[in-house]
């Protein structure tokens, strides 16, 4: 999979899924995506596993897989390319 | 009535009793319901719920699983999806276990066994069901409780902590999943008319009827028809909530 295809997927999934209201050239690549950073919180991020887990079918079991993965964009994306590949 | 038209819904503990009554009366609701029991030796009683809830035309399954064990609760998750035609989107707990003994007696396997079915158990479905409900942004979990976790029971402080607990849960589950569409809410039947109570000495029934303000041991029915209203569009301003069917027993 194409890494910026992934990321440009991740950004849409957080601005339609998560009804963020912002466009996805202000999303960082790097910055948190939960906490300050969109204004999303533990909850939401509930919401974002699910869509993650059913769009990109990787699976996100537990706390510790999703802080990391859902660290920031880059992160995500990175996950997502890991899990695919393996 | 189709209040529940569309709706595929999951009963845990469903080979008879309480359990029983609620499958079947969320089937005639129009509802494709599944059920779960945990004992081999009750796969007759199984059978005549399964046969009950096909002879209401509603797609319906049942399967031998035990709540306290992650692996047979995805089981019974997939095989639910699978067999009803999608995702759960109404959560029944209500299996549970009693080893009824005096905490200075009480052996560690019953507290162990009694906590991982009562309290463990209602963890692993609740878990397990949210993401399709977070998916869908509607759900609907009722937790089967007890007067015990209000009152305390002698002799079963294993099932009255396993059941507060799942007040705590409820309320905590409550809080997380409102967002998205989920209510979370607890049943606590009274002394309900089962074989349990069936099998009782009529002295010493007599002697339980007196200590409830009602006058009388409550019906399967009574307790179906609230697991019902928690779970119907009449209850969606209602969630972390407990509604006490008990004829006024644990009443402050």
């Amino acid at each position: 999979m194409n890494r910026d295809r992934v990321r440009t997927e991740v950004k849409e999934l957080l601005v339609t899924g998560l009804r963020l209201q912002l466009p996805l050239a202000e999303i960082q690549d790097d910055a948190p995506i939960f906490g300050e950073g969109l204004g999303l919180d533990s909850i939401d991020a509930l919401e974002l596993v699910v869509l993650v887990e059913e769009q990109f079918r990787v699976s996100i079991p537990d706390e510790d897989v999703g802080r990391k993965a859902l660290a920031s964009v880059n992160a995500l994306v990175d996950f997502i390319l890991a899990e695919r590949a393996a | 009535m189709s209040t529940f038209a569309g709706k595929r819904v999951l009963v845990t503990g469903g080979s008879r009793g309480i359990g029983r009554v609620t499958a079947l009366a969320f089937a005639r609701a129009g509802a494709a319901v599944g059920f779960n029991y945990s004992r081999s030796e009750d796969d007759s009683e199984a059978g005549e719920t399964l046969a009950a809830l096909r002879a209401t035309g509603a797609p319906t399954f049942s399967s031998c699983a035990d709540v306290g064990d992650p692996t047979a609760v995805t089981q019974l998750f997939a095989e639910a999806r699978a067999t009803l035609g999608g995702a759960v989107d109404v959560l029944v707990n209500n299996a549970a276990v009693t080893q009824d003994a005096p905490v200075m007696m009480m052996k560690d396997e019953s507290w162990d066994r009694v906590l991982a079915v009562d309290l463990r158990g209602v963890f692993l479905c609740c878990r397990t069901v949210l993401r399709g409900m977070i998916a869908a942004r509607w759900g609907r979990i009722v937790n089967v409780v007890s007067p015990a976790a209000f009152v305390g029971q002698e002799g079963a402080a294993n099932y009255a902590a396993a059941k507060a607990g799942v007040l705590g849960l409820t309320k905590s589950l409550a809080r997380e999943v409102a967002r998205f569409g989920i209510t979370v809410n607890a049943v606590s039947p009274g002394l309900i008319d089962t074989r349990l109570v069936g099998e009782m000495q009529s002295e010493r029934r007599s002697e339980i009827e007196r200590q409830i303000p009602l006058g009388r041991l409550g019906t399967p029915d009574e307790i179906a028809a609230a697991i019902l209203f928690v779970a119907s569009p009449a209850a969606s301003y209602i969630t972390g909530s407990t509604v006490h069917v008990d004829g006024g027993l644990a009443m402050r």
